[in-house]
């Protein structure tokens, strides 16, 4: 009976049964099965209130939506463009770098591609970019920059686990770096290859893009330097954020109305964050039912004779995420799958930090991955083109992104040089 | 049918003013106190810390405010059927099915989301008998009626939407 309900509610969450009540049901099948009332699920739900890490999600979630509305997109493409745009290849790296830079200081909430597509898509075909490259660099872009503060995943990472979020932030750097690096190589490359004309770098324009973006650009080296100087907590760096995101759009620039624009876009960022939060409260009552029923126990101890050694268990870890991060959104996997993972990490000797390091950027592929990868849809919607040839143009750049997945899993120091500096 | 869906349409205001309120709340409550620490440590303003020790319910309720934040987006995500899922099917059902799909997934949804209303309604009465206080005397049990109202919310808007596409339904096979 247990078991019939069981893969009933996997083919419903499958067929887009709400990822929240798919968990809540299972964690209530589960305590049924163990004889607890249902409202401990509701005991694990407040505990959403009692941690002061998550407040940090409402008030990122909403300075990402501030600086996704109006000109900033724009502003940020025009500063990368005077200053990569001479360079072979450079419109390309131009689309990596203001992307991952955007999905960053958005809190990487996935309107990347939407924000920016329009902008560089266009552009580089204008610019004699052939269109499957394009489309393939679009598609990716729209995942990298996860591991860059203030990433939402980060935070969520860290709250489910118990890692330091500012060792995660640390952490992230020099593997986010590797992931737009390559992809910037590859870039200059094929820009070499084709011979593609390129305009020449202008002081005048760069100092003009430079003004503009002025007051965006920094914010990521704000919340940086904010946080690492000890100066403000993450969750007060939120705050601050908050703030200079606000005054920036509605003094500075004046392109948000205080009565209209703002309030909507509050309202729309808190539907993120219901989104998320309400995931997050169901994973709490689930993930709290399969410890008392020692759930990742019984799963350590079915593994013990398939994985033995540390290497075997990442290989079947980085499989395992890619196929997780195909289907789910990188929130709700983080959310599921990371309580279950932990224990097991443990067993091998993973560390907490590097273990994070290596979820986000399986995440962030997976969002590539065919035949369901998430990009791949938004790319298609968004650039009108058919999912097949966004497939094969996604191909040379998801055969790359892997190259750095298997860097960053199979390499620790990686992930681990900067934070050891924090002690 | 229509008065109900006009009654959806207030609710969602209300719950879009509250958001903008509590959010605001949020921002100003963890700015100021920044900001009043700041005064303290860096200008040696005795009185910054004395405002800072009459806010001391401010991070209990900002907390608190993340958890009624979230259950109020949640519900609003409700009525434009955004909620976080895999959304494979979409792509690959005919699109024909898609209307039989949504109405299971609904009246799933109605069923989980009932069963949590009633939970966590146990739950708040069983705090409401211990008569425990959050902060400035307030009980705890306020702090936590946004549960089954939330989930309450979520029931009726996964009611409205079965009986929609219910309705939808067996008007377009009666055609």
């Amino acid at each position: 009976m247990i078991l019939f309900l069981l893969i009933l509610l996997i083919a419903l969450i499958l067929f887009g049964l709400p990822i929240f009540a798919g968990i809540m049901a299972a964690a209530m099948i589960g305590l049924h099965q163990s004889g607890v009332d249902f409202s401990a699920i509701a005991i694990e739900i407040f505990r959403l209130a009692n941690a002061p890490v998550l407040l940090a999600i409402p008030l990122f979630t909403f300075a990402g939506y501030l600086l996704s509305e109006g000109q900033t997109s724009a502003r940020l493409v025009r500063f990368s463009r005077s200053l990569f745009g001479w360079i072979p290849g450079g419109l390309g790296v131009v689309a990596l770098v203001s992307c991952s830079f955007f999905t960053a200081i958005t809190g990487a909430t996935g309107v990347t591609i939407i924000a920016l597509g329009g902008l560089l898509f266009p552009a580089l075909i204008s610019e004699k970019y052939r269109e499957d490259f394009s489309l393939g660099l679009m598609t990716t872009s729209g995942s990298l920059g996860l591991h860059f503060p203030p990433s939402l995943p980060i935070i969520l990472y860290g709250f489910v686990s118990g890692a330091s979020i500012e060792k995660l932030f640390l952490a992230g750097l020099l593997p986010g770096i590797l992931m737009v690096g390559i992809l910037c190589l590859f870039s200059v490359y094929m820009g070499k290859r084709w011979k593609l004309e390129r305009p020449a770098f202008s002081f005048s324009e760069f100092l003009m893009a430079l003004k503009e973006a002025a007051w965006e650009l920094p914010i990521p080296f704000l919340i940086v330097g904010a946080i690492y100087s000890g100066f403000a907590t993450a969750t007060e760096t939120a705050a601050l954020t908050v703030v200079y995101v606000f005054l920036v759009k509605t003094l500075v620039f004046r392109e948000m109305s205080l009565t209209s624009d703002i309030p909507r876009v509050m309202i729309e960022s808190m539907k993120m964050v219901g989104a998320i939060m309400i995931v997050l409260g169901g994973a709490l009552g689930f993930t709290n039912y399969l410890v008392d029923a020692f759930v990742p126990m019984k799963i350590l101890e079915f593994m013990k004779g398939m994985v033995e050694t540390k290497i075997g268990f990442l290989l079947m870890l980085n499989l395992f995420l890619l196929v997780v991060g195909c289907m789910m959104d990188i929130f709700s996997a983080i959310l599921v799958v990371v309580p279950l993972i932990i224990p097991m990490a443990a067993r091998f000797q993973v560390d907490p930090i590097h273990l994070g390091i290596i979820f986000l950027a399986n995440l962030g592929i997976g969002y590539n991955t065919p035949p369901v990868g998430l990009n791949l849809f938004i790319a298609s919607s968004r650039f009108d083109r058919p999912i097949m040839t966004l497939y094969k143009a996604t191909l040379p750049f998801l055969f790359l992104l892997l190259l750095t997945l298997l860097v960053i899993t199979y390499w620790p120091p990686l992930s681990l040089f900067l934070p050891s500096f924090l002690n | 049918m229509k008065i109900v869906q006009r009654i959806e349409r207030i609710l969602s205001r209300i719950e879009g003013g509250l958001l903008v309120l509590f959010l605001t709340a949020m921002v100003v409550l963890t700015f100021l106190q920044i900001v009043l620490r700041a005064f303290h440590t860096y200008g040696h303003f005795q009185w910054a810390n004395t405002v800072v020790g009459y806010l001391d319910w401010a991070d209990p309720l900002v907390r608190l405010l993340v958890l009624w934040v979230a259950f109020l987006g949640a519900s609003l995500l409700t009525g434009e059927n955004k909620h976080i899922k895999i959304d494979v099917m979409s792509e690959l059902l005919p699109t024909r099915w898609l209307p039989y799909r949504e109405l299971i997934l609904s009246s799933v949804c109605i069923v989980i989301t009932a069963l949590m209303t009633k939970a966590s309604w146990s739950y708040v009465r069983m705090e409401w008998s211990f008569g425990g206080t959050l902060f400035l005397g307030m009980p705890t049990w306020i702090g936590q009626i946004i549960l089954p109202l939330g989930f309450f919310l979520m029931l009726c808007r996964f009611l409205l939407r079965g009986v929609g596409e219910a309705v939808q339904l067996l008007g377009g096979r009666r055609r």
